[in-house]
């Protein structure tokens, strides 16, 4: 038996896992609006999960966008599981840049540690309940840059000082209340203002959070009642097949024999051996399950085949004795 | 061999083996993706349609058992009093986390409803048994259920 391979592909395929684990265990990927409606059927918040890249006029950081046309999108950095994040965060952002939760639509964010890591675990990954205490301060700074950008557009053109001005729900007013412009309406002006440091914006005292602390309603919900909700599972791209998949059932062993009658099957499109793997490719998963039945592999197991867990028990203790085997 | 299937109320033609599954023919070949793959072998609920307005589970159901059967999916279940009332109810009642298994559950549900308008705890846990939910909302799902009950 060859000990240090087997040692090395059981750290790989744990390295593997784990990122999976991390990655959202492979399931939530995103949300789409499918369908030629836009408008909620349901007595529902219109808060909205859209899964194509939104850009917007008024960008003043990786978590807002908002357009001329009034549209709000933020950008979620973490993936929603289930655990409620893309609400939770949404709070943050829409608190302090004064936003209904039923005026915004979210977006999940693409693949950027840069603009999007997880200031906990360093990268753009979800998980060990860190999302909102990760990104208690930088998405409220985040909100707070977008908001102060909105209001002074709004002063500007009013010629009037910013702090006698007010946001509230996605509007800026003036001093008196007498003057009051939407978000979409200053989007186009809040884009070609300098955008200040975000550690340089006043938070709202927590004493004045409408938002923050309330039992706020999921924004991802209404997707997840009538089949539009995508998930990892679900994402199709043009000309896509799709493959079932058998493996080796000892690490190291190889394929012996695979049975041509696979590609008889209708919807089968190809085998695919790799020697420790074959994959079934086909039109739909159907077709690509029967087809690997059809293939009736016969498998090497190879060096690994008679491996007992006694076998194990005993190298790892061998390995255990070893300088450099635990912690200094 | 070609079938003519009758989904939400529109037919599709479609060209596989007979013993292909409803699932894979909803999910691959026409895109339908509310439909979910669970355990693939009637045991999560993940998966259920409506055939003739009885829930069963596709990932079982192979398409030359079908016939003139009239399927409807979750894309569709809202056009239906009980449907739309679930929804709604699934709403208000915030059951939904993951929600994966949501759209089985409320396929279930529905069918329940269509039999059984006003159902005791009884009834529903009858009925529901077989949809499983990871994330446990299983005390939210009962309860929307009577919310859109009216019980």
């Amino acid at each position: 038996m060859d000990g240090p391979i087997l040692r090395q592909r059981i750290a790989d395929e744990t390295a593997v896992s784990r990122r999976a684990i991390l990655q959202g265990s492979g399931l939530l990927l995103g949300f789409a609006l499918t369908g030629a409606s836009t408008e909620s059927v349901f007595a529902a918040p219109a808060s909205w999960v859209v899964e194509n890249e939104v850009t917007g006029t008024f960008a003043p950081n990786g978590f807002i966008r908002i357009n001329p046309t009034g549209t709000v999108t933020l950008i979620m950095p973490m993936a929603e599981m289930g655990q409620g994040v893309y609400t939770a965060l949404s709070m943050l952002l829409a608190e302090e840049l004064e936003v209904g939760l039923d005026q915004i639509q979210v977006q999940h964010a693409p693949a950027n540690d840069a603009l999007y890591a997880n200031s906990f675990l360093h990268i753009q990954t979800t998980g060990a309940s860190s999302s909102v205490r990760a990104f208690w301060t930088s998405l409220r700074q985040a909100g707070a840059v977008g908001r102060n950008l909105l209001i002074a557009a709004a002063a500007k053109r009013w010629n009037v000082d910013p702090t006698t001005c007010h946001a509230k729900n996605g509007v800026v007013f003036n001093v008196s209340g007498s003057k009051h412009l939407s978000y979409g309406e200053l989007a186009k002006a809040a884009a070609k203002l300098p955008v200040p440091p975000a550690a340089s914006v006043r938070l709202k005292d927590p004493k004045d959070f409408t938002l923050i602390g309330t039992r706020a309603k999921r924004v991802d919900s209404s997707i997840k009642v009538d089949g539009r909700a995508l998930y990892g599972i679900d994402a199709r791209l043009p000309g896509m097949k799709v493959a079932a998949v058998a493996i080796s059932p000892v690490l190291g062993g190889k394929v012996k024999t695979v049975n041509k009658a696979a590609l008889a099957v209708k919807g089968v499109r190809q085998v695919v051996n790799i020697d420790e793997a074959v994959a079934v490719v086909a039109d739909h998963m159907g077709a690509a399950k029967k087809g690997l039945e059809a293939a009736a592999i016969t498998w090497d197991d190879g060096p690994n085949g008679k491996v007992s867990n006694a076998d194990i028990v005993k190298q790892l203790e061998e390995e255990s004795k070893k300088p450099g085997a635990c912690c200094p | 061999m070609a079938f003519t299937l009758k989904i939400n109320g529109t037919p599709h033609e479609v060209d596989v083996d007979g013993d292909t599954a409803l699932l894979w023919v909803l999910r691959d070949v026409l895109g339908m993706t509310g439909t979910k793959f669970g355990c693939g072998q009637a045991l999560c609920g993940a998966c259920t349609v409506h055939l003739d307005g009885q829930p069963v589970r596709s990932c079982q159901t192979p398409v030359d058992s079908v016939g003139d059967g009239a399927i409807t999916t979750i894309e569709a279940i809202g056009q239906g009093p009980q449907g739309a009332a679930l929804q709604k109810a699934w709403l208000e009642l915030e059951v939904v986390q993951c929600g994966y298994c949501q759209s089985g559950q409320i396929m279930s549900a529905a069918a329940l409803l269509k039999d059984t308008p006003k159902p005791t705890d009884h009834d529903i846990d009858a009925a529901m048994s077989g949809n499983v939910c990871r994330c446990g909302t299983y005390q939210r799902i009962r309860a929307a259920i009577k919310h859109a009950a009216g019980v």
